[in-house]
Order: structure tokens, then C-alpha cells, then sequence
């Protein structure tokens, strides 16, 4: 029996492969208030939000979506936990319709929540047990996939489930009365609390679900509902009046109202931004500043105020294939890890606002994160280490295919790459793909076809596991798994499993700052850099603020200056 | 009658060019490498997922048989999915998007408004301008008025588009703040903001597109003015204006009017560069982000759909060039 109030793991991991980002990650800790006390201070109350966003359409369908709990759907649907921001940048997890972040039995594989009193949906209908379970449930169906989906194979019997469209139900998700659910699980798992803070852990209520239009008129638990939506143009929030602030510590609706502005063109966003002018005072914007506007905005004093970095976030690497002929030798990934240039890369990246340079896998803001370098050197390597190394491991020089996405920033990072390997003697042929084709080289079949690629990676929820688990287990090799290194090492699979049924938060927070240095010595991956996210707002936006973890500002507490 | 079996017989190839660019937009998406179903399995993602997913979206059949389903759902409609939480797609269905979760159709329909307000005004705007421009230089042939009508055409149809965009925005929008900078405002909602929403995006248009209308213009109006009937009829003493306007303008506009057919039939299935920088959510945009988002179904659907379009102004250009040229009915 663990009260988890303040445990901050998980196991998500988004990969930084660019669409995922897209809409739904921000978080703004701004707010100072103790996440115990229960409602944070009151935020600045009225005006239109504006939120200008390059996506072409909104999902609020919480089956089908990959939204971060602190953005758009956040803002319309509640679930059993949100997260909070603080202000000293740490982010946990805080009940939302639950009481607590739930209670575990049977040694973590049985969780139990409570439902508060006074949350209802937008018609005024109290939210039972049984529409929670619902929601879930349909995250089962083949009609609605596409969402994150850590759950479908934790829970007992997910593997087996289709959904509730034909009359079945998940009887591992059990409601013993209107206000109690409890979930069973297959192991035990100590991240289950952020779980629930995943879109499918809200509410569905049954007679209103319609799988082709759920997508743009959802039933409203937030403070917010969808009043208005003009198709690839915008979406209107309101106030939902069946939404009451005593009951939610996550969010303060301050705005009266949120308009997004979809399908912007990123340049233009940032140039009406930096203007400022009209509602645009109003606005900010979802989208990451490109860097000729980052440029732009180092020589207006006016804009730089109002132009927000994130601490480092993402860990931007080098994975090693470590099946591939040669590459199996550690020795050899060795050398790599003193060949790679990382300033370099980090110049290619946009300079010292794109990240910071990264010597370690957990990323910071995670709880347990313990900072160190196993092969120190220059930012810019010791290519004369790694030719020792090289010589002593016997390389044989051949070519190594550097696999990567074909997008223009991608290919200036890859050379970065090529040329700092060059200085150790090894050769790199650079081979660019379109971004599915990449994803699919990568993720799916046998790996025979790349030795090195670059990808990013931000956990789905704050917790060393999701940095850990989805890139290094061995289980995640291929089969969409994004263990791109092909990295497999029964001592740190055994580890990791221990970390992952681990309930209390620190004995896990140790375990796995232990399988990150154990995965480290075997140097599958090059950290390179942890990479930042600048956004820009108007000059009324307030309490925009982006926490260590995720690199987004929090969109639930943004208000406007009157 | 003449007349009836001309149209007829367009009317039938017609059908056979859009069977074949479906099948061919088919084709060209099933040869490459990428996986739909992949966006649509969602994370993390196993085998068993993806391939639910794959045959959920009816990717699990042979392209044939995929491209069969979309040619009859033209005319019968679509279901996707199991009883109970099926999605149904209706007649005339051209297919359903699994990423935005809409029929294609629909999404077809929405963005129609905005791509007509925006190739219609800048159509008849860079008519009006391309062939007066011509006009003027023909007339004035070797001064310093054609040749600045000439170097800014040249200008024209060099620019890149999302260039003039963006600096029309920067100059326009944000410098001297005349225009709005972005967004569409729907003529329902306000004809006045319509319009003026739509004057900057209009203008860029026109000017990459005018050039082109203004050097024909010129080369035929050179010619035409060269003529024995333009002679003939300065001989009988009729003003030049009038031999200009009724003579000559009338046999230039025959090319013109061709070439303005087609244009007008490309740019209504989508003004892709126009409408990104001018965050217009039109066919254009809607094509782009189905590419970025490997959304075949939408993909087909919007391509079968210009394609229709071109068809269509093809035949009317065939047409009205019957009106405008006796000979050709003949």
C-alpha cells in the first residue's frame, strides 16, 4: 500500500520524431501554491486565448489521442490524475477526478480510485466509475487506435481485447459502486499513476459516444467545451459551467473563453508574435520558434522578454546499431563516443538555445537523475582516444550507413555527425529517407539495413522509466519498438524490470539511475545534446511558463492580463 | 447533334482518365515503402496493434481490391469498422480520412470555399491585369512603358511563390500594416472582411500568374495588329481603339482563354504555397497535410478530385472556345 501524492515516474516515451509533438505538449509550472493544498491561488480571470498552432485539425477523441496531460485536451477533459507544475520547475502528479493518485494492493498490480464528489459532465450528469471504465475501454477498439497506449499491455487480458462495441466488457477494470475503480494488472507497476493521467483514463459517458464524431464534439469534464469548430481554420472553447474549480488543483481557467487558430504557418506565427498587435497580445504559440525567428528576436528587447526557453528537455542521440558487423564491439562504440563532435552538432542543432550538451541518458528534470560522464573529453571529442580505441579493437574500415529522416536540419546534424567521425578515420555514408520510410527502418524488421541513426527522445511522463525502458529493453527491439540501437543485455532487462514493479518512488528513482550507468558502460547510444523548446506569447499571456519536464508550457494555467 | 456526340464523346473519356488517375494515385502510394497504419497504431506500438490497425483501414487487401472499394463507394458509399461502432462513409464517398477521422467528402466540401474565394479573385484579377499589361505593351511596342511591363512580368514568373508570400506579408501585413496578415474570414460571416482577408493572398497570385497572361498577350496582340484584317479595317478608317478592342483583342483571347481554363482548373484544387503562408485552410492545405501525414485515403481523394476539376475545365475550355471561334464548330 503506497499513497503515491508525490511519486513522478512513468513509462512513456515520445520518440522526437517530429509529427508526435505537434499539438499537445505544454506545460507551465507557474503556479507557487503547495500541489497539497489542494486549489492553486486564483489566476487572473477573463479574455480570449488565442493559440496559434501549425496542426490542421484538433482530435478530442482521448482514445485515438497522444496529448501530454498539460495541453489542448487537457483544457476539455479531465482525468483520474493530472499533472501539476511547480515553480521551482518540477512537475508531479496530482489526483484530477480521483481523490488520490491511487492506492496499490496486492504488491502494485492492483490499483484502487476514488472519484471526487462534484465532477460532472458539461449536461451536469455526475461522472461514475463506470464512464471512467468506459473510456477505457474503447481505447481497445480497432475503430479507435492510434492513442497512447502503455495501458493496453499492462492491464489483465488487454492483449485479448476488443473493445466494448461488441458487448464485451474488460473485467480486469473492476467497479464495485459509482465511485470506485479498480484496475488490475498483469505485473506490478509503479508508474500507474501517470498512467491514469493519459487521455483514455478520463470519461466517456456511453449514450453519447459516437466513434466518427467524438473526434470533434467531445462531452466536456473540464473547464472548457467545444463550442465551435470552422474544420482546418479554428476551434472555439467555453466556459463549462458544470466545472467547478474546488474540485481541480491542476487547471485555473483564467481565459473565458480559448481560441485556436489552426493550420499556421510557423514563420508567420512567430513574425505576428513578435508584432504584437491586436488580439495577437492575447495569443501564443504551440508551435516551436524556428531558428531565423530565434535569430530575430536576440535584436528586438521587446520580443526577447516574451520569448520563453525550456531547460533542456528531449535527449537528442546517436544510437549505435548493436548488431551491426563491428559494431558489436564495445570497444568500438567506445571510440564513437570520443569521435562524435558534439559541439558541432550542437551548432547544427541552432547554438547554445537549441541544448545543452548531454553526457548521460536520463534526462533532466526526472526525480533520481544522477549527472555524469563516462567518457569525458572536449565538447568536441578526442579523436585521437578513439583511434587507440580503434586500433586496439582491430576496426577494419567499412563505410557506416547513417540513417536519417530527409528533412534539412536533419541532414545538417548527420554531417555534423560525418564529420566528427571523419577525424577518427571512420567513414560515414549518410543515407537519407522520407520520415515514415525512416520510422520503418528503424522500429520494424531486423535492423540490417543501418549502423548508426539520430533520433530524439522526451519521456511521455516524467519518470526515469519512460527514459530508460522503451529505448533499451530488450523487448523493444523492433516490432515498432524504438530501441533503435538493438541494444540487448539480460542484466539491465532484469533491471529495469525491477525498477518498473518498484512502488516506492525512491527505491525506483535508485534502480534506475543504476541501469542508466549500466547501459552507459555499454555505450549503445551517444547522448548529444538535451535539446530546448523556445515559444514566444503576447504581451497580456501570463503565467506562461515551461517546467524541467515536458520541455511545453502548461496550457491549463495560462491567463490574460485584464 | 454535331455538338451533342462532341460532348458526349469528352463526356466518356472523361470517365476513363478519372478511372486511371485513381488507379495510378493508388499505385504510386502502395509502391512506396511507408505504412499508413504506422501513425494510426499508436505508442508504444506492437504487431498485433499495427496490424488491427492495418486492416481497420482495409490496408490488409490487395491495392486492387482498395482501389475497386474506392471507385464503387463513389456511387454506393462506405463502412468502416464493426457493427456498433461502424463509421460510414456516404455516397459520394471519396474516402475517409483515418488521421483527421472525417470522410474525405466532407473535408472536400468544407475547404471548397476558401480555395474558390482565393483562385477565382486572383483569376480574374490577373486576367483583367495580364491582358491589359499586354494590351498596353503591343501598343506601345519598344517603349519604355513595354519594357517595364515586360521586366516586371519576367519578375513574375521567376519569383517563387512562397517568397512574394512572405515578403507581401512582411511588407503589407507587419511593415506598413494595410492588410490583415493571415487567416480567412468566411463570406457568410462578413463579405467586407472576406475580401480583405483575401486582398493580399489575391495580389500574390496575380502576380506570379499575370506575367504569364501578359507576354502571350503581347505576342499575339503583335501579330494580330500585324494582320491583313487589322490593316483592312484601319483602312476603312475605324479608330484605333476600336481596332485594338473588337478587332484584334477578340482573336488574341482565343490562346488566352485556353490557357486560362486550365490554370483556373489547377488552381482550384488547391493553391498549395498560397494558402500555407496565408494559413488558408483550403484543398491546398489540406493536400499538404495529408502528404505530411501519409494520409492516402485523403491523398487519393483530393488528387482524384483536382483531377476532376481539370477534366472539367478542360471541356469547358473546349467549349467556349466554340463560342469565341465559329471555325472550331464548324
Amino acid at each position: 500500500m503506497t499513497r503515491n501524492t508525490t511519486r513522478r515516474r512513468s513509462v512513456g516515451a515520445v520518440s522526437a520524431a517530429a509529427a508526435l509533438a505537434l499539438v499537445l505538449t505544454a506545460c507551465g509550472a507557474n503556479d507557487k501554491d503547495d500541489s497539497a493544498t489542494g486549489s492553486p491561488a486564483a489566476a487572473q480571470q477573463g479574455g480570449t486565448l488565442h493559440i496559434l498552432t501549425s496542426a490542421p485539425s484538433i482530435n478530442w477523441d482521448p482514445a485515438t489521442s497522444q496529448n501530454l496531460a498539460i495541453t489542448t485536451l487537457g483544457l476539455v477533459e479531465r482525468r483520474l490524475t493530472a499533472w501539476q507544475t511547480n515553480s521551482d520547475g518540477s512537475t508531479e502528479v496530482v489526483p484530477d477526478l480521483a481523490t488520490d493518485t491511487g492506492t496499490a494492493s496486492d504488491d502494485g498490480k492492483t490499483w484502487t480510485y476514488t472519484l471526487k464528489d462534484g465532477v460532472a459532465f458539461e449536461d451536469g450528469t455526475p461522472i461514475t466509475s463506470q464512464d471512467v471504465k468506459y473510456s477505457v475501454e474503447r481505447s481497445f477498439a480497432p475503430e479507435l487506435t492510434g492513442g497512447l497506449s502503455y495501458h493496453k499491455s499492462l492491464l489483465t487480458g488487454g492483449d485479448d481485447y476488443a473493445g466494448p462495441y461488441d458487448g464485451k466488457t474488460l473485467d480486469s477494470i473492476e467497479t464495485p459502486d459509482d465511485k470506485t475503480i479498480v484496475f488490475h494488472l498483469d505485473s506490478a507497476y509503479g508508474d500507474w499513476p501517470w498512467i491514469v493521467s493519459m487521455p483514455a483514463f478520463g470519461a466517456v459517458p456511453e449514450d453519447k459516444d459516437d466513434v466518427s464524431t467524438y473526434t470533434t464534439t467531445p462531452v466536456a469534464t473540464g473547464p472548457y467545451k467545444v463550442a465551435d469548430t470552422q474544420e482546418g481554420t479554428s476551434v472555439t472553447l467555453e466556459r463549462n459551467d458544470a466545472w467547478d474549480q474546488s474540485t481541480d488543483e491542476a487547471r485555473t481557467a483564467g481565459p473565458d473563453s480559448v481560441v485556436f487558430e489552426l493550420g499556421q504557418d510557423e514563420s508567420v506565427v512567430a513574425q505576428r508574435l513578435i508584432a504584437d498587435a491586436g488580439d495577437d497580445q492575447n495569443a501564443f504559440g504551440a508551435t516551436f520558434v524556428p531558428a531565423a525567428q530565434l535569430a530575430q528576436v536576440q535584436n528586438d528587447a521587446n520580443a526577447k522578454e516574451r520569448l520563453v526557453t525550456s531547460g533542456p528537455g528531449a535527449l537528442a542521440y546517436l544510437a549505435i546499431n548493436t548488431e551491426a558487423e563491428g559494431l558489436d564491439d564495445v570497444k568500438v562504440r567506445e571510440a564513437l563516443q570520443y569521435a562524435v563532435d558534439k559541439q558541432a552538432f550542437q551548432v547544427a542543432s541552432g547554438g547554445a538555445i537549441a541544448g545543452d550538451l548531454a553526457t548521460m541518458l536520463i534526462t533532466p528534470g526526472i526525480p533520481g537523475r544522477e549527472e555524469y560522464d563516462l567518457y569525458p573529453a572536449e565538447p568536441s571529442g578526442d579523436p585521437d582516444k578513439a583511434k587507440d580505441l580503434l586500433a586496439d579493437a582491430g576496426w577494419k574500415d567499412r563505410p557506416l550507413r547513417l540513417v536519417v529522416p530527409d528533412d534539412a536540419p536533419t541532414r545538417a546534424k548527420a554531417e555534423a555527425i560525418e564529420q566528427g567521425l571523419k577525424r577518427a578515420g571512420l567513414t560515414v555514408k549518410i543515407v537519407t529517407q522520407p520520415a515514415e520510410v525512416w520510422t520503418q527502418t528503424v522500429t520494424q524488421g531486423d535492423g540490417s539495413k543501418y549502423d548508426l541513426t539520430l533520433s530524439s527522445w522526451q519521456p511521455d511522463f516524467p519518470s526515469a522509466n519512460g527514459n530508460i525502458q522503451p529505448l533499451f529493453a530488450s523487448s523493444q527491439i523492433g516490432d515498432g519498438g524504438y530501441n533503435l540501437s538493438r541494444y540487448s543485455n539480460a542484466d539491465v532487462d532484469a533491471l529495469i524490470e525491477q525498477a518498473t514493479q518498484e512502488t516506492d518512488t525512491d527505491a525506483a528513482a535508485a534502480l534506475w539511475a543504476q541501469a542508466d550507468r549500466a547501459i552507459g558502460l555499454d555505450a549503445p547510444v551517444v547522448p548529444l545534446i538535451y535539446t530546448k523548446n523556445s515559444f514566444l506569447h503576447g504581451s497580456k499571456v501570463q503565467n506562461f511558463e515551461i517546467p524541467d519536464f515536458p520541455a511545453y508550457p502548461n496550457y491549463l494555467k495560462v491567463s490574460l492580463a485584464p | 447533334m454535331n455538338a451533342l456526340r462532341f460532348v458526349g464523346t469528352r463526356l466518356t473519356s472523361m470517365v476513363f482518365v478519372l478511372l486511371a488517375v485513381s488507379l495510378l494515385t493508388y499505385a504510386i502510394f502502395v509502391l512506396l515503402p511507408a505504412d499508413p497504419a504506422q501513425l494510426a497504431c499508436g505508442r508504444p506500438c506492437t504487431p498485433e496493434r499495427l496490424e488491427t490497425a492495418r486492416a481497420f483501414m482495409g490496408l490488409d487487401q490487395n491495392f486492387l481490391v482498395q482501389w475497386w472499394n474506392f471507385v464503387t463507394g463513389i456511387f454506393t458509399g462506405r463502412t468502416f469498422g464493426s457493427a456498433g461502432a461502424e463509421i460510414t462513409c456516404p455516397a459520394p464517398c471519396l474516402g475517409y480520412s483515418f488521421v483527421l477521422r472525417q470522410p474525405v467528402t466532407d473535408l472536400i466540401v468544407g475547404r471548397l470555399p476558401v480555395t474558390f474565394s482565393i483562385a477565382l479573385g486572383a483569376a480574374v484579377l490577373w486576367l483583367l491585369a495580364g491582358v491589359a499589361a499586354g494590351v498596353v505593351a503591343a501598343v506601345r511596342r519598344g517603349t519604355t512603358v513595354d519594357r517595364a511591363i515586360m521586366v516586371t512580368a519576367i519578375t513574375g514568373v521567376s519569383a517563387p511563390s512562397y517568397l512574394v508570400g512572405l515578403l507581401g506579408i512582411l511588407l503589407f501585413g507587419f511593415t506598413l500594416d494595410m492588410v490583415p496578415v493571415n487567416g480567412y474570414v468566411p463570406f457568410t460571416t462578413s463579405p467586407v472582411d472576406w475580401a480583405w482577408h483575401l486582398v493580399l493572398p489575391w495580389c500574390v497570385l496575380a502576380f506570379l500568374s499575370a506575367a504569364i497572361y501578359a507576354r502571350l498577350t503581347r505576342a499575339q496582340m503583335l501579330d494580330a495588329l500585324g494582320s491583313e484584317y487589322v490593316r483592312t479595317a484601319r483602312a476603312k478608317g475605324i479608330t484605333e481603339r476600336r481596332v485594338v478592342t473588337r478587332h484584334a483583342l477578340r482573336n488574341v483571347m482565343v490562346p488566352v482563354v485556353t490557357l486560362f481554363g486550365l490554370d483556373l482548373g489547377v488552381l482550384l484544387g488547391g493553391t498549395v504555397i498560397t494558402e500555407k503562408v496565408f494559413s488558408m485552410a483550403g484543398l491546398g492545405a489540406l493536400l499538404l497535410d495529408a502528404v505530411g501525414n501519409t494520409d492516402v485515403p485523403l491523398l487519393v481523394g483530393v488528387t482524384f478530385f483536382s483531377a476532376a476539376l481539370i477534366v472539367v475545365a478542360n471541356l469547358l475550355v473546349d467549349v467556349v472556345y466554340g463560342v469565341m471561334d465559329p471555325r472550331v464548330r464548324a
